[in-house]
């Protein structure tokens, strides 16, 4: 008997009102259709994956900037040239260069080279996006114009480590990846 | 003019008359009057529905659709902008698990098609067959065709292993990772000793009926 009175107040309910009942069924529609994408948009404004893709497109494109910065030299404009490697540095390595300012400046005002760098490709390894580090890899082709000859162009595969400082990527070491035994790890 | 007048308040009337028997009818639920319904209520069953009035209700819960309608497209809107970031539309590192299996794959591949020995062609011949689509067959042929010619000559091993190597992209069925690696030859006499060279690339993948396959090898115009 009280199984069937659902049924029985649902036909009773259409036959009394059959536009109230409909619109109901419509309103419970769009209550199904308002929660579902409630919850979609929370979750999408609560995606860290979202922030996490940016702060690793951030970290590449300040690691291509930095690593063709740091080959980048024109012994005609070294002050701006060096001013420029040390602000896209940080940490140790930013230390080394302010440490071999001196001396480089001197060997590349002798040499009277001019080198120019092209990323060619690049990639994040690793990213630790609270505690701001990252590295990269970096396909690097370096041209050098020396006085008298014709340029020579040089592929190098570049490791980069950065650090997140005050909101801005910078390259805190940067190596070659090694040839040979040594670098199988 | 009078007439519109008197129009105008009869209708007003008509409308404010039954308001006060609506409030009335909501605000007391005890019956007054003994009405079927009434008696079904005071006995504890539910009414089946209350009677009176069915606009107003009718009224509320198209106003409530409508609002909520218009919730679930603004919401939908809010969600797909929020997700449509051009950085999250590469999954690299953001999808973990998918971003160490292509790395995985990648180390295997490179491995796989650049390492060659004279006592077992068939590998080398095994992995171009299994693994690349497209113009990666004439790029790996371009790359490895003299090579490995030198090395069915010469009775040389060359083994090439990852070093390092990182997603670049992932998006979809499509991938490409770069890549740090090292090839070694050497010859079983003992000849030259092993020989040691660095290579950088990038290989391109893309996922065909669940396979992923090498698509291009880029060597960035060497």
């Amino acid at each position: 008997m009280p199984r069937t009175r659902p049924h029985h107040l649902l036909r009773a309910a259409l036959v009394a009102r059959p536009l109230l009942v409909a619109a109901l069924a419509l309103l419970l529609v769009a209550g199904g259709f308002a929660a579902r994408s409630g919850v979609s948009w929370y979750r999408a404004a609560h995606d860290d994956s979202a922030a996490y893709a940016v702060e690793r497109d951030n970290a590449l494109s300040a690691g291509e900037q930095s690593v063709q910065n740091l080959n980048t030299l024109d012994h005609n404009s070294l002050e701006r040239g060096l001013d420029l490697w040390e602000s896209s540095t940080t940490g140790e390595l930013h230390s080394q260069l302010v440490a071999g300012r001196a001396k480089f400046e001197e060997q590349v005002r002798q040499a009277k080279t001019v080198s120019t760098a092209k990323v060619l490709s690049g990639a994040v390894t690793e990213l630790d996006d609270r505690a701001g580090r990252a590295r990269v890899l970096i396909a690097l082709r370096v041209t050098v114009r020396a006085p008298g000859g014709e340029a020579s162009d040089k592929d190098s595969r570049m490791l980069g480590e950065l650090t997140r400082t005050e909101g801005h990527w910078k390259l805190s070491a940067l190596g070659q990846a090694p040839v040979g035994d040594t670098s199988a790890d | 003019m009078s007439t519109t007048r008197h129009h105008i308040n009869r209708t007003r009337r008509l409308a404010a008359a039954p308001r006060p028997r609506r409030l009335e009818a909501v605000a007391e639920p005890k019956p007054v009057r003994k009405r079927p319904v009434d008696r079904k209520a005071a006995t504890g069953q539910s009414s089946v529905i209350p009677t009176p009035r069915p606009r107003r209700a009718l009224l509320v819960v198209c106003a409530l659709t409508l609002l909520l309608g218009a919730f679930a497209g603004w919401a939908h809107a809010r969600a797909a902008a929020e997700r449509d970031v051009p950085a999250a539309r590469n999954t690299a590192l953001t999808d973990v698990a998918r971003t160490s299996e292509i790395k995985g794959r990648t180390d295997k591949a490179v491995a796989d098609l650049f390492s060659y020995d004279y006592a077992h062609p068939e590998a080398a011949r095994k992995a171009v067959s299994s693994l690349l689509t497209g113009k990666a067959v004439a790029q790996h042929q371009q790359l490895l065709g003299g090579v490995l010619a030198q090395a069915r000559k010469s009775k040389a091993v060359i083994t090439t292993t990852v070093t390092e190597s990182a997603v670049e992209r992932i998006s979809g069925d499509r991938a490409r990772v770069l890549v740090f690696a090292d090839q070694s030859s050497s010859t079983t006499h003992g000849k030259s000793g092993t020989a040691y060279a660095g290579a950088m690339f990038a290989v391109e993948w893309v996922r065909q009926e669940g396979r992923w396959l090498v698509s291009g090898i880029d060597t960035f115009g060497r």
